[in-house]
Parts: structure tokens; C-alpha cells; sequence
């Protein structure tokens, strides 16, 4: 019996035994959520989540390994690279969801969230995939104003 | 002139007592774990950091004294056998002792103790991980001891070369897999509503240990 041994096998049935199981109870609650109108898409996502356990970790990991471990940037660049994944990776998979939601929304009239029309679906695609160029905007605003106001 | 037998056997007894101080030291560290921050995390100064301290210290006494060697102190050989038998039937009795009683029985009773506690602390709205861990650690004991017993260069510097060691272990292999269980509660926390973007940073940081020392000693150059 070691440490090692008792911490690598209680986070291995964490993540492979437990969540795994504990996404079926999410989606069950997903689904009682969305037949009396609340919000369900907290424990839609938190499901998959438990799912994706492993790969998040392996994600993790790799964010972590862009340089070598002796560099005292590699904290710096894994934060860069997980930016750099949310924003260019899976931001324009959100888009593409809310376009299609916000396509649903317009023809059927049905609201995919309680709270959102479809105006708000496509603004959120744009700006989803316009994330880049805000920020460089902003940075560009942020530039002009270092001289002070005259 | 000449050390006394009685003053060398004592001498001797003590050196031949500390890897069973070692152990003993090993086991109120595990329960200082639990006890002084709820056992994720330790107190600069706190019963954890001082017992493992001292089980290293214990282990890395021989290097550790011959330090007086270097200082001009006239040292006697120490760690030989105990010529006096009553002192020498206390040494095995105490080793004895140590390793049937509180190593083969009492250690086990105790991780079951804080199995026991983690189901308690969930009951009472707490986190089960704390006890868990020192579960974890009380039953691993004897391999952490073996495992300092590894890392000791067995001169007079052993006792950091240990704590060196000990840290690179932590850094490298424990952390790495703490990171898992990071992530893990980021998405438990996300379930149940609360922020979870801290465990995520944390368990970055957790992955980028070393990293980060690097970082810090660039910093203060």
C-alpha cells in the first residue's frame, strides 16, 4: 500500500466509475427540467461533463506540456493555450449551436432557452465568432488612449 | 580517554531507535494531515510539515551527526551492536513494538477511523476528500518510509537531499494525479452550481509545479 498508489486509484474511480454514473442522474434532471419550463442546460452540460472527465484532463495535460517543464513560462503559455482553445475551438462550435438554435427559434417561434429570441441566438453566434477581433479592438482602444486626455 | 560501554550502548540505542521514531513520526504526521486544515493542504509550521520533518531527520541521523566530525568534535562510532543485553532486548522490544503494534494494527484502525469521518464531514455538508487523504496517507506509511529511506545519499547532507527529493516527488508524480481530481471537482462543482474556474487554474497549476519554481526563481534574480 502506498500514497502513490491510493491517490492515482481514487482519482481513476472518480473519473471513470463515479462520474460517469453521476452524468445519468444529470440527465435525468436535465430532462424533468426542461418538461416543467426551468433551465436545464446546467445539468445537460454538467452531464457531458462528467462524460468528458478524462478527456478534459488529457486537454489539461496537454495545455500543460507546450513547453518543458523547467521553463517558467509553461503556467503562462498552458493559460494561453487554454484561451487560445476555448476561444478558437469551441467558441465556433457554440456559434454554429446557436445559429442552428437561433434558425429553430426564428421558424418555429418555439424559444430553445426561456430567457432567449432568436435575435439573441445570432448576436451570440457573432460574437462567439468575432471574439478575436473584439479583443483586438478593445486592445486597440485601450492603445490609443496611453498618451492621456488632452 | 576512553567513551564508557554504558554511554556508547545508549548512543547506539538511540541511532538503532530512530528509524522506529521514523515511522512513528510518519503516523502523527498522517493525523496532522486531517486535523490542522482539513487535510487538503498543510500549515508552514504545522504538525504535518514538523512530523515529517523530524521522520526525515530520524532517518538521516547518521549523515546528520557527522557534521560534528566536520566542526572538530572528537565522535565516537556510533550504530554498532549494543553490548549490554537488557539494553539491546529494550531496543528489539521497542522495534518490535512499533512495527506489530502501532505499524501492523494501529495504523489500520485509524485509516479506517477516517474512512469512517469522511462519510461524518459529508454528512454535516464538508468535503469527504480530507479524510480520504489522510486515510490515503496513513495506510502508505511504510511505503513513504521505505520511499525516504530510498532517497537518503546517506551523507552529511542526506537530510535535504531528502527534503529535495521528497519535493520533487511531490511536484512530479503526486501532483500530476491531484490535478485529475482538480478537474474532476471543477466539474462537480459546475454540477452543483458553484464556481469552478479556480479548480481549473489550480489544476493547471498542479500540472506546471516546477514550472512555476523556475518561474519564481526567475523572478527573484
Amino acid at each position: 500500500m502506498s500514497f502513490y498508489n491510493g491517490i492515482l486509484n481514487l482519482t481513476n474511480w472518480t473519473g471513470n466509475v463515479i462520474l460517469p454514473t453521476l452524468a445519468g442522474l444529470l440527465f435525468a434532471l436535465a430532462v424533468v427540467r426542461f418538461s416543467r419550463g426551468l433551465a436545464y442546460f446546467q445539468p445537460m452540460y454538467a452531464g457531458l461533463l462528467c462524460l468528458l472527465g478524462s478527456g478534459l484532463l488529457r486537454a489539461l495535460e496537454t495545455f500543460a506540456s507546450q513547453k518543458s517543464w523547467n521553463d517558467p513560462d509553461v503556467y503562462w503559455m498552458s493559460i494561453v493555450t487554454l484561451v487560445d482553445w476555448t476561444c478558437n475551438v469551441i467558441m465556433p462550435l457554440y456559434a454554429a449551436l446557436e445559429v442552428a438554435a437561433g434558425g429553430l427559434s426564428l421558424v418555429s417561434g418555439m424559444r430553445i432557452h426561456h430567457t432567449s429570441g432568436w435575435q439573441r441566438h445570432f448576436l451570440a453566434a457573432g460574437l462567439s465568432l468575432l471574439l478575436s477581433g473584439l479583443l483586438r479592438l478593445a486592445e486597440y482602444f485601450v492603445a490609443q488612449g496611453t498618451q492621456g486626455v488632452a | 580517554m576512553q567513551t564508557p560501554h554504558l554511554l556508547t550502548d545508549i548512543a547506539n540505542l538511540l541511532i538503532l531507535l530512530a528509524p522506529s521514531a521514523a515511522l512513528v513520526s510518519l503516523v502523527l504526521a498522517g493525523i496532522s494531515l486531517r486535523r490542522e486544515t482539513g487535510g487538503v493542504s498543510f500549515v508552514i509550521e504545522g504538525g504535518f510539515t514538523k512530523w515529517m520533518f523530524w521522520a526525515v531527520v530520524f532517518l538521516t541521523l547518521p549523515g546528520l551527526l557527522t557534521w560534528f566530525s566536520g566542526f572538530g568534535v572528537n565522535m565516537p562510532s556510533l550504530g554498532g551492536s549494543i553490548t549490554s543485553w537488557w539494553l539491546a532486548s529494550f531496543e528489539s522490544d521497542v522495534s518490535s513494538f512499533v512495527q506489530s503494534f502501532v505499524m501492523g494494527r494501529m495504523v489500520p484502525v485509524l485509516a479506517a477511523f477516517m474512512v469512517l469521518r469522511s462519510i461524518l464531514d459529508t454528512a454535516e455538508g464538508g468535503n469527504p476528500l480530507p479524510s480520504v487523504f489522510a486515510a490515503l496517507f496513513l495506510l502508505g506509511a511504510q511505503t513513504t518510509y521505505t520511499l525516504i529511506q530510498q532517497y537518503n545519499t546517506g551523507t552529511q547532507y542526506a537530510t535535504v537531499d531528502v527534503l529535495d527529493s521528497l519535493w520533487t516527488y511531490l511536484a512530479s508524480v503526486i501532483m500530476p494525479i491531484a490535478a485529475g481530481l482538480g478537474i474532476f471537482g471543477a466539474i462537480i462543482r459546475f454540477a452543483a452550481g458553484k464556481p469552478a474556474m479556480r479548480l481549473v487554474g489550480v489544476s493547471l497549476a498542479m500540472l506546471c509545479v516546477s514550472g512555476l519554481w523556475y518561474l519564481i526563481e526567475a523572478m527573484a534574480q
